[in-house]
């Protein structure tokens, strides 16, 4: 058990060093001279050598990432290029919670809907009921998201212009707030944001289900005249939980992706709709600062669903 | 155990055919009428399928079983489409009508109001006639035509990724795989490193930074660098680094099983160099793991492109992508629905095809793999 979480934690750490020094990379090879974009076209030589200092860009490239690295630890992520003396996450901070809001959601519904629709399919494999699921789950899980989107919306338009529904289309309310407005406008944008990762999560679940029950301990218990309810229960469910716990990183980093077309579409005001109109404005910090957060959330998401595994698969505690 | 072992001509060559995989067990394929009734003293027919004759390989054992699957075949049909379409319809779409009297344009013939990158001003957001067989859209512009363009922007994307995902991700994944030791501590780590960027996000990076770039310096390569498609190949490198490790990931352990299979010990046995052993051995085993993983990264590649696309960050304007259509038809959601509807349904159903086609080649190569 202490060598798996040692070997881990190191793990981890390399892995938060390449993507820090990946996204220092791109800001270090990034066109453009961003002290000739804070000055305007004319400036004087002096202070353009003294604001290059000042900034430490003058510093040789492995001093330049370790002050990138230790501003890192304190969420300094440098100052915005467009909104001039404006410090990036300043920027951000509005645009976290919601994004937090909008993934946690849909990573909740993914396993509240995914995992016992896969199970109930497992259970009933080969009937009607399991095409059906299967069927569904696995369509929401092919179709690209902003397709999902764009189909959603054109639905919800189609029904505002026939009937007075006046349901928003692309609106978000106040972050972590429910009041009915505010639903109407979440539900939509959180709910094609589930259907990707739901899809692959019954999928698993499904599997995972049909592995156990051909199990021994399982043709044991029915054997023994146990009630089929609690076969699957208590023995079968609680073993074909173990694996969804892999299923966790994958998902998250499926929901980041979409992350970047729903809010787009939805026109919900997160990082990563931030990000993307950064990019349009070529504003580099901004565009660094989210991918990194976002790639240390995938690290530390798939870090405790390698420490929950340990912790819910017994064997891993032996070896 | 395996109809195939049973074949006398078949087992004695086998020593002499190192490079034979056992075909998969597949009970199935047993001809009904081989289970003779035999009764003694009647004088035993031998069915003619049961006669000494050139067995297939195992590629064609699988393509046999593929031929049986009707969701890829059909599939497969699609994707001859896919690729057909972008290709050939051009040409022939643009030599199909008459000559149309143009208010602003004078007359004009099919191989300009056709052509994807024409507006005709006055015909804006129609739907589908004879002369337009998809409608127009906001500027005036032929759907069909900036379909079949957006189509081959996929195309293009498509086969540039397969390329260096086939390429690195089997050079690595084998040198991996049969030398072990750093290049294989190596890849483990480069792939941990990439999973932190999950699915489009070192894509979004790679394109937001260096866009610029490409919009200077790649725009003027023809067939790809013009039009708004400077920053294609940008596209396709992002998209191929980030896909090539899990290609890589599988080909290591499909190579670490061969390394392991009696014939590679045999070769190694006689004296055959590593690199003959690679080349000769492991890589032509590798085909249908590797077949099956771009069918499937295809499908990724090709939301992956139409996404950036989207977003702003691959083709634009004029050029036109399959996600450049779906974010011009946006705004007008709420009076011509069919400008989205269209691109929407033209990429689902790439997308669909080959995420059948791969699971229909998975399970003719596998069999065994059907039920997980």
């Amino acid at each position: 058990m202490l060598q798996f979480l040692v070997k881990r934690l190191i793990g981890f750490l390399f892995v938060l060093i390449g993507v820090t020094f990946i996204t220092f990379l791109m800001g270090f090879l990034a066109p453009g001279d961003p002290i000739r974009t804070l000055l305007s076209e004319h400036f004087r030589p002096d202070l353009y050598a003294q604001l290059r200092h000042e900034y430490g860009l003058d510093l040789p490239w492995y001093q330049q990432y370790w002050n990138y690295v230790t501003h890192l630890l304190r969420f300094d992520f440098g100052l915005s290029f467009k909104e001039q003396d404006r410090p990036v996450w300043d920027l951000l901070k509005d645009g976290v919670p919601t994004t937090a809001e909008l993934g946690l959601w849909a990573l909740f519904l993914q396993i509240v809907i995914g995992v016992p629709v896969g199970v109930v399919s497992a259970i009933k494999s080969n009937s009607w009921i399991d095409t059906l699921n299967m069927g569904t789950m696995l369509t929401f899980f092919a179709i690209p998201s902003f397709v999902l989107a764009a189909l959603v919306q054109v639905a919800i338009v189609w029904l505002d212009i026939n009937t007075n529904l006046g349901w928003p289309v692309a609106n978000w309310g106040n972050a972590w707030q429910y009041t009915w407005p505010d639903i109407q406008s979440k539900l939509l944008p959180i709910l094609v944001l589930t259907a990707g990762g739901m899809g692959y999560f019954a999928r698993v679940a499904r599997t995972s289900m049909l592995e156990v029950l051909r199990q021994d301990y399982v043709r044991t218990a029915r054997a023994k005249g146990m009630i089929e309810r609690v076969v699957i229960s208590r023995h079968a469910l609680r073993n074909a939980m173990i694996p969804l716990v892999t299923v966790f990183g994958f998902s998250l980093g499926l929901i980041i992706t979409s992350t970047f077309f729903i809010e787009e579409l939805f026109n919900i005001p997160g990082i990563a709709q931030l990000t993307v109109t950064s990019i349009t404005d070529r504003d580099y910090p901004v565009i660094q600062a989210t991918v990194v957060l976002l790639a240390v959330t995938v690290v530390l998401g798939n870090l405790v669903a390698d420490l929950l595994y340990a912790v819910v698969d017994p064997r891993i505690k032996v070896q | 155990m395996d109809t195939q072992d049973k074949n006398p001509e078949l087992a004695s060559r086998e020593v002499m055919l190192p490079d034979m995989v056992p075909p998969p067990v597949d009970l199935l394929d047993v001809p009904n009428d081989a289970a003779v009734s035999i009764v003694p003293g009647e004088v035993i027919a031998v069915p003619s399928d049961l006669k000494p004759k050139k067995s297939p390989t195992p590629l064609q054992e699988s393509l046999r079983r593929l031929r049986r699957d009707k969701r890829a075949m059909l599939s497969l049909s699609v994707i001859a489409l896919f690729i057909v379409i972008p290709i050939f319809g051009p040409f022939i779409y643009q030599h199909i009508g008459g000559l149309y009297q143009s208010i602003l344009n004078g007359q004009i013939g099919p191989g300009v109001y056709h052509n994807p990158f024409h507006q005709e001003l006055d015909r804006q957001d129609e739907f589908i006639s004879a002369q337009y067989w998809l409608g127009t859209d906001a500027i005036g512009q032929d759907l069909l035509a900036r379909l079949m363009q957006g189509m081959l922007v996929s195309l293009t994307v498509a086969a540039l990724v397969e390329v260096v995902d086939i390429g690195l991700g089997v050079l690595v994944g084998v040198l991996a795989g049969y030398f072990g030791g750093w290049i294989d501590q190596l890849l483990a780590r480069f792939t941990d490193l990439m999973f932190a960027f999950p699915g489009l996000l070192f894509a979004i990076l790679i394109v937001g930074i260096f866009g610029e770039y490409a919009d200077t310096y790649l725009s003027n390569i023809p067939l790809i660098g013009g039009n708004g498609n400077a920053r294609l190949i940008l596209v396709a490198f992002a998209l191929a680094f980030s896909a090539w490790p899990m290609m890589a990931r599988y080909v290591r352990g499909q190579t670490l099983q061969l390394k392991e299979q009696q014939f590679v010990e045999a070769a190694r046995t006689v004296g055959t160099s590593n690199a003959r052993i690679i080349l000769r051995h492991i890589i032509p085993n590798l085909f249908s793991i590797v077949v099956v993983a771009a069918t499937l990264d295809i499908s990724n590649t090709v939301i992956g492109e139409a996404g950036l696309s989207l977003l702003g960050l691959g083709v634009r304007l004029p050029g036109s992508s399959i996600g450049l259509m779906i974010a011009k038809a946006l705004p007008v959601i709420d009076t011509y629905p069919w400008e989205l509807l269209l691109p929407c349904i033209a990429l689902t159903t790439i997308v669909l095809a080959f995420s059948f086609l791969g699971d229909g080649l998975r399970d003719a190569f596998d069999p065994r793999s059907k039920d997980s």
